[in-house]
């Protein structure tokens, strides 16, 4: 099931809302069941096929996860579970996600024919990841017991299922066990729908409206030198705002029922280095690769070159992540070496005059947003083959069109450039604190109504406008 | 606590009454001229969706169908060859199933003629024209369904704004002279110009041997030969061929239909020939069956224009191997009206067989 979707908005969402409160008048598990069965049921709407294996994959890991912290094993049987949960988790991710890249492969190196068609299931790389992070801080000691349903409804909280924000057990579970959250908080449900609103028209508007400028570099076989840019900066605004929308609706939705979602989006285009960016974009995905696979690799600990091998293997596994492609991989292999040419800027470059601080951030802007594109082109292509073709365009201007439709790219896309720079975030619009678990303070105080509520109600009413019946996210294949 | 909720209903209201506001926006202006004919009308080159309302809104007895090939027609051209009125539906990439389904809708509307290029690549496949997310069948059908996607639609709602700000007369010259370079789909002014290439288009930059050769060297490079025949299979393109194309002709027997196959570059078929024999073998039988399956029909003049070797072998006629100039389009509205071309029923491979022949022998210049 789609955010984006009538169904979800007019039906899904408000009954849900409804059985959550309704039930948490009387209890505080019901709520937390009844949002764990809803979770699942909006999972099987899309995609039922896999809802046995989402199931599996939850008493898996809870078992090991029981052995870790209630049964009371040595340090070797310790070790056991958590290599036999956290090889369980990456064998069936592996199955899935990387059997037909690895058989597609073999059959190119050895000139053989084997044929292996394997669905992807959705979300699979959120739901793997979040339980392994779970498994490893069990293993550390950091976890106390949860209750099963608390657990699951951790694992398959429907905001984040699908495209994440990459949960941690810590920041969820004690929200879900507190009593408050069940009831309706008029504050959090009135700051949760204008955030919605916000993340929806991103997704119906803004990023299903440039979407067609992509094909101008994509779906071309000989795009000149200004179609090349035009779809690339117009695929780099449609994933920004795509992912940004869904990132809003999620953290929306999910304040509705009191709970808060981690940032997971926080304009990363205005970054000024690259290591900015991984700050700024995909932010809990960027914490997980720095929390469970730089830092166990050694991190900075071991010297300079083994620290900029460990980024090039974290961001490697950050683009097989993403997709079992050699475009993810070079994509991934691209960020690691910009990641590395940063650490070794900073490094050797001495402290920048203060005179010349601004100048050089906003050339940094626009260097970081360069490179950020070209490795989009990586991301969006078919092939590694059909990137080059993009990218060679777009270093050739010997080749212009410059016609009407080019014009009206580019006319396009200096609007969305002005909102990417010029328009402030959804976060800082909203006040949203998920530390502090704070959000809307001017609101609440009267500060920004009336006008702002009357905008907030156009960008709903745009965003519903711009539901179509065939759009889906981008982070879903992932 | 309760101001709070008092906020979200006064939010949740205002919603609603933006989206029925923008709903009246779009039924009012009416972009699409689904509801009602407008003098003061713009039109689109999203021609999947312009269509809809063409068909509604404009008089013709003459409807005119295909791919890229012949989209960049104008109306007024193919009338003053012709002597017809006629409403130009082609529609870039469309496939069989597609053309199909807005041919029906344009012959209920009153088409009493059909021109139709057809190629060989549209028969390759179709998706249900019901799940068809490309062509929206309840528009063209005013079901409530295609009615409130219409007037329920962001896009539209913008169109609609743009046009009433285009309509205040300070602003009407100004924008109407921006419009086409603006992010607007509605920004032609006249019906003529939708997908037609501008009156001073630099044909021979635009079109000529160098940009052919280079797109022929493109696609028979061994990394992509594998393309050329990509979905293709020669017995689904027949039934598709079939199902969309014989049984459109059947139901309307009072319809006459002018088919023509365009006149493709010879390197087309010749880049089959090097680096895909198989795939020109299931075009070649393909057209057979095409040929000899629709000049049986009373109300079908076929006409093949591919083996006109003074067109198909000057390669300056051609942007790439197959999109031809607008130069060749005149020429095809002067064959179609002289029926020069014309198939003969008698022996429909006749043409089909020259252009073998020529294929057979042709030798790409500068190549051995």
């Amino acid at each position: 099931m789609l955010f984006n979707s009538y169904p979800f908005i007019l039906l899904f969402l408000p009954l849900v809302l409804a059985g959550y409160f309704w039930l948490g008048r009387r209890s505080n598990l019901a709520p937390v069941i009844w949002l764990a069965l809803a979770s699942i049921a909006f999972y099987a709407i899309g995609s039922w096929q896999f809802v046995a294996l989402l199931l599996l994959s939850i008493a898996f890991n809870y078992g090991i996860g029981h052995l870790l912290i209630v049964a009371k094993l040595g340090p070797s049987p310790r070790k056991a579970a958590l290599a036999l949960g956290v090889a369980g988790d990456l064998l069936v991710l592996g199955i899935f996600k990387y059997a037909g890249f690895a058989t597609e492969n073999v059959n190119a190196l050895l000139g053989t024919h084997f044929a292996l068609h394997i669905l992807l299931p959705v979300g699979i790389s959120f739901y793997t990841f979040t339980q392994i992070a779970f498994l490893v801080d069990a293993y550390r000691g950091q976890v106390a017991a949860y209750a099963l349903p608390h657990y699951a409804l951790f694992v398959t909280y429907f905001p984040h299922l699908i495209a994440g924000p990459i949960l941690h057990h810590k920041d969820m579970i004690p929200q879900f066990e507190r009593e408050e959250t069940k009831r309706p908080d008029g504050h959090l449900i009135l700051c949760g729908v204008i955030i919605f609103a916000i993340g929806l028209f991103k997704k119906t508007c803004l990023a299903d409206g440039i979407q067609p400028l992509v094909a101008l570099a994509f779906d071309a076989r000989s795009p000149s030198f200004d179609q090349a840019w035009c779809g690339a900066l117009a695929y780099a605004f449609q994933l920004y705002f795509d992912f940004s929308g869904y990132s809003d609706m999620a953290i929306g939705i999910s304040l509705m029922f009191g709970i808060f979602l981690p940032v997971n989006f926080n304009s990363p285009y205005k970054a000024t280095s690259i290591v900015e960016f991984w700050r700024r974009w995909h932010m809990t995905l960027s914490q997980f690769l720095r929390d469970y696979l730089y830092i166990p690799l050694g991190g900075n600990r071991h010297g300079r070159v083994l620290r900029y091998v460990n980024l090039l293997i974290t961001m490697l596994l950050g683009g097989l992540w993403h997709g079992a492609a050699w475009t993810f991989v070079v994509w991934g292999a691209l960020h690691g070496a910009y990641l590395c040419v940063n650490h070794a800027f900073n490094a050797l470059v001495p402290t920048i005059p203060s005179a010349l601080a601004r100048p050089a951030r906003i050339g940094g802007t626009v260097l970081t947003f360069l490179a950020v594109v070209v490795a989009w082109v990586f991301f969006r292509a078919a092939s590694v083959e059909w990137a080059l073709r993009v990218l060679q365009a777009m270093a050739d201007p010997s080749h212009i069109v410059f016609g009407r439709e080019e014009i009206a790219a580019l006319v396009m896309i200096a609007v969305y450039a002005a909102l990417v720079w010029l328009a402030p975030n959804t976060q800082t619009l909203l006040g949203y604190d998920h530390a502090n678990r704070r959000v809307g303070e001017n609101l609440r105080a009267g500060r920004m109504r009336p006008l702002f509520l009357y905008g907030a109600s156009l960008v709903l009413a745009f965003g519903i406008l711009g539901i179509q019946s065939h759009s889906e996210f981008i982070y879903f294949r992932f | 606590m309760r101001a709070t909720f008092t906020s979200l209903k006064r939010l949740l209201l205002a919603s609603i009454a933006f989206l029925l506001g923008a709903a009246g926006l779009t039924y009012v202006i009416d972009p699409l001229q689904l509801f009602r004919p407008s003098r003061s009308a713009f039109y689109s080159d999203d021609t999947r969706v312009q269509n809809a309302g063409l068909i509604r809104s404009q008089s013709f007895d003459t409807a005119f169908m295909g791919t890229s090939l012949a989209i960049h027609f104008r109306q007024s051209d193919i009338d003053r060859a012709l002597g017809v009125r006629s409403l130009k539906l082609a529609m870039t990439g469309s496939n069989s199933r597609q053309q199909a389904f807005v041919l029906e809708q344009a012959i209920a509307r009153g088409a009493r003629r059909v021109i139709w290029e057809m190629d060989d690549f549209i028969f390759v496949d179709a998706a249900d024209i019901e799940a068809d997310p490309y062509l929206s069948v309840d528009l063209y059908r005013r079901t409530p369904k295609g009615i409130a996607s219409y007037l329920f639609s962001a896009a539209m709602a913008k169109e609609s704004l743009f046009a009433l700000l285009r309509s205040v007369p300070p602003l009407q010259v100004p924008l109407t002279r921006a419009a086409p370079y603006l992010p607007v789909k509605f920004a032609l002014a006249d019906v003529d110009d939708i997908y037609a290439l501008p009156r001073d288009v630099d044909v021979a930059r635009e079109y000529n041997a160098s940009k052919t050769l280079a797109s022929f060297a493109y696609i028979t490079a061994p990394s992509r030969s594998r393309f050329l025949g990509e979905g293709y299979g020669y017995q689904a393109m027949v039934r598709n061929f079939e199902q969309d194309a014989v049984s459109l002709i059947a139901r309307y027997p009072d319809v006459t239909f002018d088919i023509y196959f365009p006149p493709y570059s010879i390197l087309q078929f010749v880049a089959m020939r090097d680096a895909s024999p198989g795939t020109l073998k299931i075009v070649s039988d393909l057209t057979a069956v095409i040929a000899e399956r629709l000049t049986q029909r009373p109300n079908v003049r076929l006409h093949d224009f591919r083996a006109i070797k003074v067109v198909t072998q000057d390669l300056n006629n051609y942007g790439d191997v197959i999109h031809h100039s607008p130069v060749v389009d005149g020429m095809v509205l002067k064959w179609l009206a002289s029926g020069e071309y014309r198939v003969d029923p008698k022996a429909p491979l006749t043409s089909l067989d020259e252009l073998k022949a020529q294929v057979e022998v042709y030798r790409v210049p500068g190549l051995p």
